[in-house]
């Protein structure tokens, strides 16, 4: 089971978590024509390479954060972590 | 709420109770919990003084559980958890604060001894060890399947854990530590213990 | 072959003092503590343990241990198990699998004189055509397949389920691998050390040497000495992402099977190397064995293989199991030594009468022919871990080529050399991998919030500096001159490889799937390489170019229950529950939730508050406390309609909808301060709709000032309704007047009830009755239930369950999401367009809503069947006159105790919507009935004068 690092907690079990898909912007619902708003609806790029996802820490702290993860190697990058001299929050 | 009628525990099954063992669970459910929600690093996380993911005692008393960012659960008699909550009024008119009385909305129960890490172990895929889980620490995670809040606070350097969670799951957990304690002897203490 | 009990044996493991007791094939047996199932049968002179799959010949023993396919019975109840694994226990009630009617005389052995009927694809090919004959051939098909017997009354039994998180996970307990436990654990490292046997020391066990049995006496006594757990009789099945790794433990005393789900820092693979059986004519029959098996039968149990062997040998444990012979008095009466480039070529007579014939056609009788042909390196979780092992042909056999860094391999798997050498890499390889796992481990702890604040830098990531073994050198000894059997669990040979091959399934997943060959319960521990080999050599090429197939877990068959582990079924129910109990309650699950359905006539119930006042316990109505000043924005963007003008003390209903326009939820939400609401969501929507709402806030509106908290179950929730529920509420109430002046419908107060303060209701209703819904801080719940109770015997109150409330909405033409609404159901649909206000900025599902707006859609429809006795079922269609065109469908159908008729909701398409619309409704039963649209969604009181009473 992944280990998702979970810029609060910490790596958590992927169970811990629910996975939120692709990280798209909404679309302003003012002016979206139906193409845009289907394809943040529907479209997704599912890429064999980094990828940019949301993530939802369900068991854990309940906040949502955004990833990259590479869906070839399941290596994940830039998540500031408790303990990071990134910026994480201790 | 301590007003007349007494308080009803979710714990409703009678079980065979014992004053002491070498692994106990109680019910504490009737305890008073607060939630405090504010900023995650503001004048509120300064006062209180738990970040995420640890916990404090008040000199009045009180337990102070860093539960999640911004988030804390304040809990202990009444009087000190009420004191804890009322030192948070005004501390900074910007900060966005609330709180509130969850006494009600969540069980909680208390599991003692040795083999405590051991149970837990066997209802809840977090790592109990010393190093990952020390003494003060706080966390969430599914334990026999109902998402908890879990607090580490040994008494008398004994692994003792303090597992929220919400009231109406509060029988099924019960009866879930239970099981999960019985090959380690578990004894049920008396309510409140 | 006949086989007897040796004299005592250096190495045994069996205790010749406790004799145990035990059936088989319904004869009484006796063997020894320690030994196995097959032990036990083989020292009593039993020779056949079953039939094979697909041709019924007679399978006798063959490795002797876990993976021996020929040696599966049934214990009890339990079927599958492993009689060369399984050890033998008093009482046992052993019987053989796949044979009818019975293990001597069986019938389906006629099987192998068809045998050219039941070639590869055999099946594929005979039960294709026609189809209407499929469920006979599965029926038939049925009694001819392997397995035990599955006894469905089998009471269930306690499987266990742990979590671990080890530094260092070894996997074998060979010298390699505890040596790399005991290296780890003295650098200081939390260590599991899982071994298959259910004793540790791997081959040495078998080895009736001095030097290995001293090295196996000082092996057991460092662990004992150390802090390495051993778990024995377990199995690590699986290895996950991030070294996750499924360990099943067989003999834990408190359970069946335990299965641990470890997360191991690095997982070291020790499972050292399984031999590998020699394809040649008549391979499969009783008395050919393979040299670990001899060995095991001699050196572990005691027990004398046969009379009179051929050894067929290319390697020194062959050598080894021929001195084992000897030394036993078993006449050695040939070697073959394989490394001379000699070949067995075929086994053949009945089982206890064998001839092997050698390449060239020496014949030579014997009941016993012991072959050492080498070597399948079991790399499975090495495959798992996303390595692609190598063949070597020097060697004969794979090897790792680059598997991750936590994850290290040591012992045969990684190579050969001598006893000391093979140590000396395991103890090397445990102390790299408690390097690493310090590594991962502080990481870990650094980045972990509650963890303990950890010192220093994290450690570099050592390198392997480990001396690699050798590789002896040894002939590939796959096929000899004759076909044989490749995959004994399936009957799967090298001719029927060589035909698939042939067939155009020349790559070796294609023909795996295709002959089944690796697909049996040896899963390609015995036959994985020599189907390689097979392939190979009908597609002329090299085995390294033909490759192997991905080895998947688990890495041994496990079962059901080990799983399924502990059962973890999370129940909810409120504070009222002991009362409903009390009192007769029909529950039914809902969710997770436990609620009363009803207390014996849900029919009366609907009566008693028609025309009284009735009782039902809501607490799973979702419940979100909503605090801070943007809650008006926050609600804006929720639902579909208005929230900026909602005064303190009013309660309004809405309806939420994601952002494909479809329905998400819907609830009333009430204002109780200033800055504070309470929201109600659907039951079953409570933690999807708290987690949208989450998920709006942290990652739309980060800036708005509002806390959300699920309040569910922090009250109950007591919905009172009936023409006397205001007296009866009255009747117990304190501080708030509620007359209809003061407390109209749609508004909330708070209140005191029965003496519990903190209360507070809000007049609604989804039964149509005047209603004041209480909800009560849940550790005084019940107490307000009874005293609700008590106050109102002489209004003839009574509770009321879930399908009484069913009616009674279904009566008023309230939509329940998810039930008359589905996953393609727009806003508009529901009849609630009025509620959809497109001129609001911005909420959830706005533009599709917008375009939505000007397109016909097929709209929910209140329903009355012509025939008022007739219930039609849900789901069941309304289709075009006498087509079977679907033009909608019932979506909620009772009788109703109030009108006296049937009432149904449906979704029809847009041109049958208008009241008066004459619908047929297709019956499950396939007649046609007629029915009317009504012109309202409420069948009883549409003005809804008695709600707002």
């Amino acid at each position: 089971m992944l280990l998702v690092p979970c810029p609060h907690c910490g790596p958590r079990n992927s169970s811990d978590l629910r996975y939120g898909g692709e990280s798209h912007p909404r679309p302003d619902p003012a002016t979206a024509t139906p193409q845009q708003w289907r394809g943040y609806l529907y479209l997704r790029d599912n890429p064999a390479d980094w990828l940019r996802e949301n993530w939802y820490c369900r068991s854990g702290c309940r906040r949502w954060f955004t990833v990259e993860r590479n869906t070839a190697t399941n290596e994940f990058r830039n998540p500031p972590m408790p303990g990071d001299k990134r910026g994480g929050k201790a | 709420m301590a007003e007349s009628p007494a308080f009803e525990s979710p714990v409703v099954r009678s079980y065979e109770t014992a004053e002491s063992g070498a692994l106990m669970l109680s019910d504490g459910s009737a305890t008073t919990k607060w939630l405090v929600r504010g900023s995650f690093d503001g004048a509120v996380a300064d006062r209180l003084a738990a970040p995420f993911g640890s916990s404090r005692v008040t000199e009045g008393g009180a337990l102070v559980l860093g539960s999640r960012p911004g988030e804390w659960i304040i809990l202990g008699a009444t009087n000190a958890v009420a004191e804890v909550v009322a030192g948070l009024d005004g501390l900074d008119s910007s900060e966005f604060v609330t709180a509130l009385d969850w006494t009600h909305g969540r069980a909680l129960f208390q599991v003692t001894g040795t083999d405590a890490p051991q149970m837990l172990e066997k209802v809840c895929s977090l790592d109990w060890s010393d190093a990952m889980t020390p003494d003060g620490a706080v966390a969430s995670a599914s334990v026999a399947k109902v998402t908890c809040d879990i607090a580490r606070c040994d008494a008398d350097s004994t692994p003792t854990y303090m597992i929220f969670c919400d009231r109406s799951f509060g029988q099924y957990l019960f009866d879930a530590l239970i099981d999960a304690g019985d090959e380690f002897g578990l004894a049920v203490g008396l309510p409140g213990g | 072959m006949t086989m007897s009990r040796l004299g005592a044996q250096p190495a045994e493991v069996i205790d010749r003092a406790a004799t145990l007791s035990f059936r088989w094939n319904g004869k009484r047996f006796r063997g020894f503590e320690g030994d196995t199932i097959a032990s036990a049968l083989a020292a009593a002179g039993e020779h056949v343990f079953s039939r094979s799959m697909k041709y019924h010949r007679p399978r006798g023993i063959l490795t002797a241990d876990y993976w021996d396919p020929n040696l599966m019975v049934q214990v009890g109840d339990d079927p599958n198990v492993r009689a060369g694994h399984r050890l033998l226990e008093a009482g046992m009630d052993v019987r053989p699998q796949n044979v009818w009617p019975s293990l001597h005389r069986d019938i389906k052995a006629a099987n192998s004189l068809v045998g050219r009927f039941l070639t590869a694809g055999f099946y594929y090919k005979t039960f294709m055509r026609p189809a209407w004959l499929w469920p006979t051939y599965e029926r038939v098909l049925a009694t001819f397949a392997p397995g035990g017997k599955i006894d469905l009354d089998t009471p269930h039994r306690y499987h266990d389920k742990r979590y671990l998180h080890p530094d260092v996970v070894v996997a074998g307990a060979g010298p390699a691998g505890i040596e790399a436990a005991l290296a780890a654990a003295g650098a200081g490292a939390r260590v599991l050390l899982v071994e298959h046997e259910d004793k540790v020391g791997g081959h040495l066990r078998y080895s009736s040497s001095d030097s290995a049995q001293a090295a196996l006496a000082e092996l057991r006594a460092a662990l004992e000495a150390s802090d390495v757990e051993v778990l024995t009789d377990s199995t690590v099945t699986g290895r996950y992402e991030d070294n996750w790794l499924g360990i099943v433990q067989r003999n834990h005393p408190i359970a069946v099977e335990r299965l641990i789900k470890a997360r191991a820092k690095v997982l070291v693979a020790a499972p050292g190397l399984i031999e590998r059986p020699y394809v040649f004519s008549g391979n499969d029959r009783p008395g050919v064995v393979t040299s670990g098996a001899a060995r095991r039968l001699i050196n572990l149990w005691g027990v004398k293989p046969g009379e009179r062997a051929v050894v067929f040998t290319a390697n020194s444990e062959g050598d080894a199991a021929a001195a084992d012979l000897d030394r036993v008095g078993v006449e050695v009466a040939a070697v073959i030594d394989g490394r001379e480039g000699k070949r067995v070529s075929s086994a053949q007579g009945s089982s206890r009468a064998l001839e092997a014939v050698a390449a060239g056609g020496n014949r030579i009788e014997a009941d016993l022919l012991v072959v050492a042909a080498g070597w399948t390196a079991p790399t499975s979780l090495l495959n798992m871990a996303g390595d692609r092992p190598v063949y070597d042909a020097a060697a004969a056999r794979f090897f790792p080529s680059d598997p991750p860094g936590n994850v290290l391999a040591t012992g045969g798997l990684a190579g050969d050399g001598s006893l000391d050498e093979l140590r000396a890499h395991g103890s090397a390889t445990g102390r790299l991998a408690a390097q690493r796992a310090a590594a991962v481990a502080h990481r870990l702890q650094a980045r972990t919030a509650r963890a303990r604040p950890v010192d220093g830098d994290e450690p570099s990531w050592a390198p392997d500096e480990r001396t690699p073994l050798g590789r002896d050198p040894h002939p590939e000894l796959y096929r000899s001159d004759t076909h044989g059997m490749v995959d004994l669990s399936e009957d799967v040979g090298s001719k029927d490889l060589v035909a698939a091959a042939r067939e155009g399934y020349d790559s070796v997943e294609l023909a795996k799937r295709y002959t089944t060959a690796t697909m049996g319960p040896s899963q390609g521990k015995l036959e994985t390489v020599n189907t390689v080999a097979a392939i190979a050599e009908a597609r002329g090429e090299t085995i390294a170019q033909v490759g192997t197939t991905v080895w998947r877990p688990p890495y041994a068959p496990l079962t059901l229950g080990a799983l399924a582990g502990r059962v973890f079924e999370p129940v909810r129910v409120s504070s009222i529950h002991p009362w409903h109990e009390a009192n007769g309650v029909s529950t039914i699950l809902a969710g997770q939730w436990i609620r009363p359905d009803h207390y014996g006539d849900p029919a009366a119930e609907v009566r008693n508050v028609r025309t009284n006042v009735g009782l039902i316990d809501v607490t799973p109505l979702g419940k979100l406390d909503l605090r801070g000043p943007d809650i008006p924005k926050l609600l804006n963007l929720l639902y579909t309609n208005k929230w900026s003008k909602l005064p303190v003390g009013k309660v309004r209903y809405g309806m939420m909808c994601a952002e494909d326009g479809v329905v998400l939820d819907d609830g009333v939400t009430g204002r109780l301060g200033e800055d504070h609401y309470l929201m109600t969501t659907t039951s079953s929507g409570a933690g999807g709709v708290w987690e949208w709402v989450e998920n709006w806030l942290q990652t739309e509106r980060p800036d708005w000032k509002v806390h959300v908290t699920p309040v569910t179950t922090a009250y109950v929730s007591i919905n009172v309704a009936g023409p006397k529920a205001r007296e009866l509420v009255g009747r117990v109430t304190e501080g708030v007047d509620l007359s209809p002046e003061s407390f109209p419908y749609m508004e909330v107060r708070l209140a005191t009830v029965a003496g519990v303060a903190g209360c507070f209701m809000w007049r609604i209703g989804f039964t149509g009755e005047l209603s004041f819904e209480i909800h009560a801080p849940s550790g005084h719940g019940l107490h307000v239930w009874e005293a609700l109770m008590d106050a109102g015997q002489d209004l003839g109150v009574g509770p009321f369950g879930l399908e009484g409330q069913r009616i009674m909405r279904l009566e008023k033409g309230h939509f329940i999401v998810g039930q008359d609404t589905d996953g393609l159901t727009l806003g508009p649909s529901t009849g609630l367009g009025p509620l959809i206000k497109l001129d609001k900025d911005d909420f959830a599902g706005k533009p599709e809503l917008a375009w939505a707006a000007d397109r016909p859609l097929p709209m929910i429809v209140a329903i009355q069947p012509d025939d008022p006795n007739m219930v039609p079922d849900e789901a069941s269609q309304i289709v075009r006159g006498d087509t079977n065109e679907i033009l909608g469908r019932i979506t909620s159908s009772r009788m109703s105790p109030t009108l006296g008729r049937s009432i149904c909701l449906g979704q029809v398409e847009p041109e049958l919507a208008a009241g008066g619309t004459k619908l047929t409704v297709l019956l499950t039963s396939g007649e046609r009935i007629g029915a009317t649209v009504m012109d309202h969604h409420a069948h009883f009181d549409p003005a809804g004068e008695r709600l707002r009473g």
